[in-house]
């Protein structure tokens, strides 16, 4: 008893001491670096995301997602319109330039395109090619929208190495209209079917099934009649289009209602990870421990007081 | 400000009141109070303290206090300054108009490296970029951050895109820099090579941001080989409209604004730099910015402080002492 009241206060300071210089264990973790490329073509301007536009809701999940991020993690921005994607900020770190990220994305706005046409699979090619150049992997956001629509040939291959990545669909499962807006940004209203082209445009082989097509001529119309209408001017997310443009290419899907938990699962399905080296602090454990030891110590003393015997 | 990493330690801190009740030292029932030498009447609070201490330090310790970090504002040397870039794809060529090869370094190239030198220079500058083609773009929003001002300069190696609408461009970047402060200086430094035809709208709207807040504007054109110049008035008979002459019709446009407006005419990297260093001259004035504070952990202090509490409670149980080392002889004996 008088042993342990002399040597557990020593050995609380011990502890503490241990504490104060600030052991730690060698853990390793994950970390992807990303390009993030959003699509800000028209019809990412649909409010079918329980009411908001797909392209706020795009930033609002990767504002959510790039803050969940571990620190150390680098992130870019960029956008995709016409049939290219342009990079706006290479890689940062997430943790120093948060603010930044956060102000570029919200930045992101549908009046930055340089040209209306929005064909996806070349502008993912495009947006790969850049994302392996930055050695970072890829999330591209879009609806899968292609207009004008895909050529007969279908839509571009990848025969390239890919740094893998996500594609994270934007948009409802229920055909919505587009927004229309006018030369000063005003909305007017929305495209009707006489505004967008509903085919492919009458360049390259025709179709297989011309012949079958009301209005075919072998020499005068090898094209036939059917692209006259159509519903391109009703936007919804094409989910099997993109999962198969995303399979192709070594990349995921998922869909932008699920969340950034969706989004960083499939992310780390489909991405390499970088593995790096942290530190994790073994303070508290020591002095939590010295803590107890110095209840203890507090505690060895009797709580009664000793009769002084001869 | 402190913070808690892990605030929940707190909740332990009413262990803190051990000590009041119970004593670090043994107690005697014959307390003898003439055998205590008065300047020891202070070691049975000072051990009462300490016992309170060394506890409340490791709790904290748990609960892991730190400095919150952030940013300090302090004064500095500089501008707000907004870098407005053109995209266009003739930016890719060399100053000769020609796509570069071997050696040649693109307009690009060279504005992006004179730019990472100058803002590598200034490190009190608080800056934004825009850059436009047929379209404006907020590349990065003002910032202090160096390393995303870095990226955004990189991010501008990838090859340009289609036209020139430099007057919405314009009105972006006046709208930044507007924004970025209302008392220190703003400028707009717009890098291009080319100009074009500025919409009547465009202008009223340029006027209008012109007359709400002074902002000093600089045009660096990157002249190429063969290309009209800003300042040269055409030869009497020679059509001299906007379509015809965009650069000479933006430069009057922008003398017309009422702002301090300066023009460089650059056709080579070297003038180029000559430009930049004298803008930077210019625009060399007192700025409130703000510089980031690291968060600072203060675990650390907590446990030294409850390491050194402890090891005084251990010295005072070792040198424990009874009061009394033997009972006192009786006052009085009886016979």
């Amino acid at each position: 008893m008088t042993a342990a009241r002399a040597i557990l206060p020593a050995l609380a300071a011990g502890l503490a001491l241990v504490a104060a210089a600030g052991p730690g264990i060698e853990g390793r973790r994950e970390l992807r670096d990303v390009l993030i490329v959003v699509d800000i073509t028209r019809s990412m301007n649909v409010r079918d995301m329980d009411g908001a536009s797909r392209l706020d809701a795009a930033r609002d999940v990767l504002t959510r997602w790039i803050a969940s991020q571990p620190c150390g993690a680098r992130v870019g921005l960029g956008f995709f319109t016409e049939r290219r994607s342009l990079t706006l900020i290479e890689p940062v770190e997430i943790c120093t330039d948060y603010a930044t990220l956060a102000g570029t994305l919200a930045g992101l706005d549908w009046r930055m395109a340089w040209e209306g046409d929005s064909m996806i699979s070349k502008g993912l090619n495009h947006a790969l090619n850049r994302a392996r150049g930055l050695d970072a992997a890829l999330i591209f956001v879009t609806d899968g929208q292609e207009a004008p629509p895909l050529p007969y040939s279908g839509p571009d291959g990848w025969r390239e190495d890919s740094p893998g990545g996500v594609v994270l669909g934007a948009g409802g499962d229920q055909p919505a209209p587009i927004p229309k807006f006018d030369d000063l940004g005003r909305e007017t209203g929305f495209y009707g079917p006489t505004d967008v082209q509903h085919a492919p445009a009458r360049i390259g082989a025709p179709p297989t099934d011309a012949a079958d097509r009301p209005g075919f001529h072998p020499r005068n119309n090898p094209y036939g009649e059917a692209d006259l209408e159509g519903s391109e001017h009703l936007s919804a997310m094409r989910a099997e289009y993109l999962t198969r443009l995303a399979g192709e290419r070594g990349m995921g899907f998922a869909r932008l209602s699920a969340g950034p938990a969706a989004l960083q699962a499939t992310l780390a399905a489909h991405a390499p990870a970088r593995r790096v080296a942290t530190h994790r602090s073994l303070s508290p454990v020591f002095g939590a421990l010295a803590l107890a030891v110095l209840l203890a110590a507090l505690l060895a003393t009797p709580l009664h007081a000793r009769k002084e015997t001869p | 400000m402190i913070g808690f990493a892990w605030p929940p330690a707190l909740f332990a801190l009413p262990l803190l009141l051990l000590p009041l009740v119970i004593r670090w030292l043994r107690a005697s029932a014959v307390p003898r109070l003439d055998l205590r030498a008065v300047e020891g009447r202070a070691v049975g609070p000072l051990l009462v303290a300490l016992a309170m201490l060394a506890p409340a330090a490791l709790i904290l310790g748990l609960a892991q206090p730190y400095l919150r970090g952030g940013s300090t504002a302090y004064r500095g040397i500089g501008t707000n300054l907004v870098l407005l870039i053109d995209r266009s794809s003739s930016m890719d060529d060399t100053f000769a108009g020609r796509s570069p090869q071997g050696g040649d370094e693109s307009k690009a190239a060279a504005a992006r490296r004179i730019l990472l030198d100058f803002i590598a220079r200034r490190p009190d500058d608080r800056i934004g970029i825009a850059a436009f083609s047929t379209a404006p773009m907020l590349v990065l929003p003002m910032t202090e951050s160096r390393t995303a001002i870095a990226a955004a300069v990189a991010a501008l190696a990838e090859p340009g895109l289609s036209q020139t609408d430099v007057g919405r461009g314009l009105t972006l970047a006046m709208g930044m820099a507007h924004e970025a402060s209302a008392s220190d200086s703003r400028a707009v430094v717009l890098v291009s090579d080319g100009a074009a035809v500025i919409a009547p709208e465009v202008q009223t709207a340029l006027r209008n941001l012109a007359a709400r807040r002074q902002v000093n504007i600089y045009w660096l054109y990157l002249r190429t080989k063969g290309a009209k110049g800003i300042f040269e008035v055409p030869e009497p008979g020679q059509a001299d409209t906007p379509h015809l002459r965009p650069e000479r019709h933006l430069h009057i446009f922008l003398q017309s604004l009422g702002l301090p407006y300066h023009a460089f005419e650059a056709d080579s990297p070297g003038a180029v730099e000559d430009a930049v260093t004298e803008i930077g001259r210019m625009e060399s004035r007192p700025i409130l910015t703000r510089r980031p504070v690291p968060r600072r952990d203060l675990a650390w202090a907590c446990h030294l402080l409850a390491s050194l509490c402890c090891a005084a409670l251990a010295a005072a149980r070792w040198l424990e002492r009874r009061y009394a080392p033997r009972r006192p002889a009786p006052l009085l004996v009886p016979a």
